[in-house]
């Protein structure tokens, strides 16, 4: 029996060369992909290679099953790994903001992808501390997957069709396998039309993720106000409604369900309180923003008005994710609106 | 023979755009009906309605309507351009001053001119390159458009007077230049 012999690594340098060459990378090295190796990926899904699962109409782009294969491997996905890049891909196209130029955007916004269910534990995802990473493999290849295909599929690239003036830091590298074993309540996919524990993963693109350190109060209004002063702040308005993600920590997750609170009641007191007045966002410049949608001749808001940034329960989605040690928690600044539809993801071929 | 590395942009598989057609020119701007494309914007309505003000006083144009875009950030649909192409000989639009609003006024300007009405597209300088690719995409590279500086938004009512009289040599030279003698 002969050892087997090692990879050559001037090789697989020159290979990794050769796609930074071809402007392929998001500027860290890629995986150069054979097809041996993409046949395993496509071998992961009955859906035809061929069929076109998003579309960028302004731009004249589609992005094929065979296309997104080649970009998740090429992100450093493992075969195993494809239909939760296809659940995410589906589910972030489902966001009007993600089809409608949300990637063109001088906002630059994130996707914030969530995997719910078995599969998160099947493929190795990271569902406690670091929940917004690095250092595991499915959560940081499935979201870098994502920002490839609309780099290299939809044809995307930075200064040129991108115009982010910064862009949102981790910009393709947040994918959060929700922490349903210490969640008090049903997980997100639960939420968004998926429930009874299946494999599913939801989408939204993200401005910003913002932290909210509070453990020193055990009352639940305190720490719901730390939110709401966050969640109210003035930087994001630039519409009268600013709908957030809320990514909990189990800590704060238990906290309020300990006393009584269902995640509806968290977003009903926080649909409530978050906001600034009028005379605040006047003094900031952002007058503008009550003036959105109405006439010309409409009588002014009073400054001592409180406008709320948020109206409905659907904008204000709840994750838990995180390690149960701190009471540190992030709110999400969602670009546009979250559809509130989650992807099943597909099943595996024997 | 070793395996080849795949491409990941489908390239291979997209067929180039035909050329777009460019509209023909009128020689003068008398007595044309001008329709305004606004996007939405901040300052794009007072900044549109003043060249439309400037283009009836000082050269002679008839009639300026206006339209405003159901969304800024992707191109405006067939009905809306049909439409307009029926009720304006000359279009301007703008003011592209984000990533996706300016790329979408790009093609917009495009879509027009195919279907013969000469158009002006008006962006501000940050937007130069967004622009030029989104008019690539669309079969027009060198699409000529107008710019004036970055930013419109901030600017007071006056200001916006100003940088519109600013863009009127542009936007006459757009609407009444043949395609060759541009960009």
């Amino acid at each position: 029996m002969t050892e087997p012999v090692p990879p050559d690594p001037d090789e697989a340098l020159r290979a990794i060369e050769y796609c930074y060459e071809q402007g392929w990378s998001d500027g860290l090295p890629l995986v150069p992909v054979s097809k041996p190796y993409v046949d395993q990926f496509l071998a992961t899904t009955s859906r035809d290679p061929d069929e076109i699962i998003g579309s960028l109409e302004q731009v004249g782009r589609d992005c094929t099953v065979y296309l997104a294969a080649v970009n998740a491997a090429m992100a450093g996905c493992k075969p195993e790994y494809f239909p939760v890049v296809l659940a995410a891909f589906e589910a972030l196209m489902r966001e009007r903001a993600a089809r409608g130029g949300g990637f063109q955007s001088t906002s630059g916004p994130a996707p914030l992808i969530v995997v719910n269910g078995p599969i998160r534990h099947e493929l190795g995802f990271n569902t406690s501390g670091g929940a917004f990473g690095p250092g595991f493999r499915p959560n940081m290849t499935i979201s870098r997957a994502i920002g490839l295909i609309v780099r290299n599929a939809f044809g995307i690239r930075e200064h040129v069709l991108g115009q982010a003036t910064q862009g949102v830091p981790g910009r393709w590298s947040i994918c959060v396998a929700e922490n349903e074993e210490e969640s008090p309540w049903e997980p997100l996919a639960a939420d968004a039309g998926l429930p009874g524990g299946v494999s599913a993963v939801s989408a939204t693109l993200t401005r910003t993720c913002e932290f909210i350190d509070n453990r020193a109060t055990a009352v639940v209004e305190e720490v719901l106000r730390d939110f709401a002063d966050t969640i109210g702040r003035l930087g994001p308005q630039i519409f009268p409604q600013t709908p957030v993600a809320l990514v909990l920590c189990p800590e704060h997750a238990q906290q309020f369900a300990g006393a009584g609170w269902s995640k509806a009641d968290v977003q009903n007191w926080l649909i409530e309180h978050s906001g600034r007045t009028a005379g605040e966002m006047r003094r900031a410049g952002k007058g503008h923003v009550l003036r959105f949608g109405k006439s010309a001749d409409a009588e002014p808001v009073a400054d001592e008005e409180f406008h709320r940034v948020l109206s409905q329960p659907q904008q204000i989605p709840v994750i838990v994710a995180g390690a149960k040690n701190a009471g540190i928690s992030m709110v999400a600044r969602i670009f546009g609106e979250w559809s509130g539809i989650a992807s099943p993801v597909g099943e595996k071929i024997k | 023979m070793p395996n080849a590395i795949l491409d990941p942009t489908g390239a291979t598989k997209t067929t180039a755009k035909p050329a777009a057609q460019r509209a023909p020119r009128p020689a003068s701007l008398k007595g044309a009906r001008v329709g305004l494309l606004i996007n939405t914007k901040q300052n794009a309505a007072p900044f549109l309605h003043e060249v439309g003000r400037l283009l009836v006083e000082n050269y002679g144009v008839a009639s300026v309507t206006h339209r405003t875009k159901l969304n800024f950030a992707v191109p405006e649909s067939d009905d809306v351009i049909k439409e307009m192409a029926a009720e304006a000989d000359l279009i301007v639009t703008g003011v592209g001053d984000c990533g996706s609003c300016s790329a979408a006024a790009a093609a917009d300007g495009v879509v027009f001119e195919a279907a013969g009405v000469p158009a002006a597209v008006i962006v501000t300088e940050s937007f130069r390159a967004t622009t030029e690719a989104m008019a690539e995409l669309r079969g027009a590279p060198g699409f000529p458009y107008a710019t004036t500086a970055h930013p419109v938004a901030v600017l007071t009512e006056d200001q916006v007077k100003e940088r519109a009289a600013g863009v009127m040599d542009a936007v006459v030279a757009l609407l009444t230049e043949p395609a060759d003698k541009q960009a």
